[in-house]
């Protein structure tokens, strides 16, 4: 394609237009992460400082941020893990059978606000003395997981060509043997995708668990939040939880990146 | 086959991470929840001492105070409750806990330390509920050298308060801040109001429409409006303290429990001796700041293990540990405490200045004392942010308080806690 | 065997069951028992059990100025950032919808924003936002513009919030349609080619009509997450100064686990259900009328 002087130098710019302003506040995050209180709250404010190790130490030492790290861990695995052994079997069948009002209604719990069902878990929780457990956290967030395993698969397994599992049955297999020995195999892309995007949402949900997590199975979004609004606004702390919080969603996204901008958009493109 | 395997790995790693706590052995043990507050941190040092002593097992919980009485309010209204001892705020949630039926009572317990109104207010019938922990009174933090370089006084009515703010107002240093953030600013504005001669309720009703009130809350609006910091309305405590720690702030007038945090060399950048602490200037009416049990300490009524919680309760507010708070600059509700010639030679004699006079003449309620009491403040805090918003002059805050004063009754009636007793 | 075939004639049905059994017990339960609470007057603090009140508590909340406050700010919010989202996210992708180098490390720096925490994003933009300290108010003092009070002034808040929420979804809507993009056919670009169209001509009369189901679609599934916008707004304000920028969602919150007032909360939930209910089938008719 030709292109004219003109283009060739304005589409960087352009190009860095788009750029600047959403890395910026990753940055300035970043920045601030290894700035000293002092160097916070200076005006003007500061693009050279010496950095500071001091902000990290404070998180990882004072706070018990490794346990809020153990708890996001272990809820989002769970979730997730279930979410997979539920949706996967459900995700084929609507695949399959075009079971359309299934998947309305998993669409459904995608669109559905989370604080609906939060008031009556919240009752029903705090009666089965259920609050502050990994159980309960666990089942929230699969309600986060389950409708993207469900979407993004079911639209996955209708790519999968039908011939496959019906020439293993002819071999003599039964159709769950199919599903579990050669389908499930054939998705790996879809599964990746699909695991990929639930935990990550699970991971940055906010709302279950400052309802649902107390002191024992607080996850890492509430213990970021809770660094903030106790005591002094200790910023350089507050940006070095939010650098450690978003650090390993960032690292999966540059994994899994053809993935997760595949299922990021597969809710709007066909295919 | 192998991804199932992968599947069943992954389960049962997770489920083996939360399936932890298994068998222990036999002892007695005790749930206790305590606040993220200073006090609560002492005793979360010295539980391993009473362990050791008795032999009890204490299980404790921290939490921040909103969460403290979200938990103990659903568990208790679930009737899930496993808790036996914990920390309790007698203004925010002790008429509603009281009514209930949730505290266990204190007929046994030894009530002769403590001031009258901290104990009364923790009472229902003659029978106490609550062993008043930490007392709260409300104080000026100023900085001495910014006065003595304008060469004005410590104000001491609120003529001179306004027309220091006014004056020290200058050179990116904002001249006088306090709560502006809704409800959080109740409890502060709560002596400006008694000072002016309102009241947030008379008898059980609320009265903040009063013309005596709305003075006060046009004064706080017109002070705050014109020399608080920017972005008042939105600021607590937390958000405050930073900005005088930082030296952009001339006074301060919050609750006395700061003091400890405002001059701690590692957090600002005044040196101690410029902050000085002065009672809240008299107002045309009253001299009344608030001064309050803001902590205190009850049992469960649903405890099974009543004997090792009562043990518990009674360590827990002992007079040993009171002082050892008073030593940290938690301001303790015992009497004693504040005798101890070792407390008296280290505290700050601005402190104990303040507490003597808000003692002698202050006003045992911060807030509307009632179930609803969150609620309340929301409604009361409308009427605060609309006065800083117009610094004072809202043609419409009459018909707005008098709004939210039937909001406020409305609640009151709808708990059956209207007027009368 | 016979066994085996059983399982195996009715997998249609075995196979969703455990997933369609989850969400009933946690889905459509909760919804039904959120909506008999809202027909009952009951706070959890009065230590009153619930009471079957018919309409009183809708009655209340149609009453409480809050509550109407709550539904026009979040619709003012929706439709103000969804709209800035999609102009932008649309630019955005046209701009890149061409070969270059670095087109996925771009592609890469896009998806930064969709995946950070969003509570923790709010906390940064806070810092951004702070009026003493903030990098905004520098940004302004250097072109020598007033300074604003941004999320601290109640005026302000509400669009500041709203630049947070467009800079956090503009790349997802932006994705979106490159994804869309890629999978038009060139022919009637190559006929229009012939005719001698100019680029705006072809933009205007062949990629907008080709794309706008797919923009649409994007549009809707965006304005459902919006209506329900919780992390930012609550990590941000909690709904302050004041309540100006306390949304539907802020507003049930707080009705539920500050006052406890269980009745009311549910009557507000219930009218937030439909609202979302309403919008989601928008989506689906949508995605009816141009994929089937």
């Amino acid at each position: 394609m030709k292109q004219s002087l003109r283009f060739r130098i304005l589409f960087p710019i352009i190009v860095l237009l788009i750029i600047i302003p959403m890395l910026f506040p990753f940055l300035w995050m970043l920045m601030s992460a290894f700035k000293t209180q002092v160097d916070i709250i200076s005006w003007p404010p500061k693009f050279i400082f010496s950095p500071t190790m001091v902000n990290f130490y404070k998180v990882f030492n004072e706070q018990n941020f490794l346990l809020y790290l153990k708890n996001s861990m272990i809820v989002g695995v769970g979730a997730v893990s279930f979410s997979l052994l539920l949706g996967l079997p459900a995700a084929y069948s609507i695949a399959r059978f075009h079971q359309k009002k299934l998947s309305v209604m998993i669409l459904v719990a995608r669109l559905m606000p989370g604080i609906s069902f939060l008031m009556p878990w919240y009752i029903v929780f705090s009666r089965l003395g259920l609050m502050d457990s990994y159980t309960a956290l666990i089942l929230s967030h699969i309600l986060i997981a389950l409708p993207v395993v469900v979407w993004i698969m079911s639209s996955y397994f209708e790519t999968v060509p039908r011939e496959m599992e019906e020439s293993a049955m002819v071999d003599g297999a039964t159709m769950q043997h199919a599903f579990v020995s050669i389908i499930i195999p054939l998705s790996v892309p879809g599964i990746v995708t699909s695991v990929t995007l639930s935990f990550i949402f699970s991971w940055n949900n906010f709302m279950f668990s400052q309802v649902l997590s107390m002191e024992k199975t607080r996850t890492l979004p509430i213990a970021v939040y809770n660094f903030m609004s106790y005591a002094e606004v200790d910023w350089g702390g507050v940006m070095a939880a939010a650098v450690a919080i978003m650090t390993p969603a960032i690292i999966l996204t540059m994994i899994f990146q053809k993935y997760v901008v595949k299922g990021l958009t597969m809710g709007a493109v066909k295919g | 086959m192998k991804k199932i395997g992968l599947f069943v790995l992954i389960v049962a790693i997770s489920f083996s991470l939360f399936a932890q706590g298994g068998a222990e052995e036999k002892q007695e043990e005790i749930r206790v929840l305590l606040a993220n507050h200073p006090y609560g941190e002492l005793l979360k040092e010295a539980i391993p001492e009473f362990e050791a002593e008795t032999g009890i097992k204490v299980n404790v919980e921290s939490l921040q105070e909103s969460q403290l009485t979200q938990k103990l309010t659903t568990e208790f209204a679930t009737g899930s409750s496993t808790v036996d001892v914990f920390m309790t705020r007698p203004l925010q949630e002790g008429l509603l806990f009281t009514k209930n039926g949730w505290y266990a009572p204190l007929d046994s317990y030894d009530f002769s330390d403590y001031p009258d109104p901290a104990v009364d207010i923790g009472k229902k019938d003659g029978v106490a509920y609550i062993v008043p922990l930490v007392t709260e009174w409300q104080v000026m933090y100023y900085r001495k050298d910014l006065f003595k370089a304008a060469g004005i006084s410590v104000p001491t009515n609120f003529e001179e308060l306004e027309a220091a703010a006014k004056a020290l107002n200058k050179d990116g240093i904002a001249g006088f801040g306090s709560r502006g953030k809704g409800a959080a600013s109740v409890t502060q504005i709560s002596s400006y109001i008694y000072n002016f001669g309102g009241r947030y309720l008379e008898d059980n009703v609320a009265v903040f429409d009063s013309p005596e009130a709305l003075e006060g809350i046009r004064y706080y609006g017109r002070l705050l409006g014109n020399y608080g910091p920017q972005g008042v309305v939105s600021m607590s405590w937390e958000n405050l303290m930073p900005v005088f720690q930082a030296g952009k702030l001339a006074i301060w007038t919050d609750a006395s429990v700061f003091y400890g945090q405002v001059v701690d060399p590692s957090k600002t950048q005044i040196p101690a001796e410029d902050v000085g602490v002065a009672q809240l200037p008299r107002g045309p009416k009253e001299d009344s700041p608030f001064i309050v049990a803001s902590w205190g300490m009850s049992m469960s009524n649903k405890s099974k293990n009543s004997d090792a919680a009562k043990q518990f309760l009674d360590w827990a507010t002992s007079k040993e540990l009171a002082i050892e708070a008073m030593k940290r600059n938690i301001t303790m509700a015992r009497d004693s405490a504040w005798l101890d010639e070792e407390v008296r030679a280290m505290m700050n004699p601005g402190l104990i200045e303040t507490q003597a006079h808000a003692a002698l003449n202050g006003f045992p309620f911060d807030r509307p004392f009632m179930s609803a009491v969150g609620q309340a403040r929301d409604l009361i805090g409308e009427v605060v942010i609309e006065s800083i918003n117009t610094k004072g002059t809202s043609s419409k805050l009459a018909s707005l308080a008098a709004e939210k004063t039937q909001a406020v009754n409305d609640l009151l009636k709808a708990d059956g806690e209207y007027g009368g007793n | 065997m016979i066994k085996s075939s059983f399982f195996e004639r009715n997998l249609k049905y075995l196979f969703p069951l455990p997933a369609l059994i989850f969400v009933i017990a946690l889905m459509v339960f909760p919804v039904l028992y959120t909506l008999f609470i809202s027909f009952s007057d009951w706070t959890l603090t009065s230590g009153r059990p619930l009471v079957f009140a018919g309409l009183s508590s809708y009655m209340k909340i149609l009453s409480e100025p809050r509550f109407l406050d709550a539904v026009g700010r979040t619709f003012y919010f929706t439709i103000g950032a969804v709209l800035a989202e999609a102009v932008l996210g649309l630019t955005i992708a046209v701009i890149l919808n061409r070969e270059f180098r670095g087109k996925n490390p771009l592609k890469f720096i896009l998806l930064l924003p969709l995946v950070a925490t969003p509570v923790a994003v709010g906390i940064v933009f806070n810092l951004f936002y702070d009026p003493t300290i903030g990098f905004l108010n520098y940004v302004l003092s250097l072109f020598g513009l007033p300074q604003s009070g941004w999320v601290t002034d109640s005026t302000s808040v509400l669009p500041s919030l709203m630049l947070v929420d467009i800079w956090q979804w503009t790349p997802m809507i932006a994705l979106i349609v490159l994804a869309g993009l890629a999978g038009l056919s060139s022919e009637p670009y190559e006929s229009a080619k012939v005719d001698g169209a100019t680029p705006v001509q072809i933009f205007f009369r062949i990629t907008l009509p080709m794309i706008t189901p797919t923009i649409l679609t994007a549009i809707i599934l965006r304005a459902v997450d919006a209506l329900k916008t919780y992390d930012i707004i609550y990590a941000m304000t909690g709904g302050g100064p004041g309540y100006s920028s306390e949304t539907l969602n802020i507003l049930a919150y707080k009705y539920s686990f500050e006052y406890f007032n269980l009745g009311q909360a549910s009557s507000i939930l219930v009218f937030l259900f439909f609202l979302v209910l309403l919008f989601s089938l928008g989506v689906m008719k949508l995605r009816k009328r141009f994929e089937m």
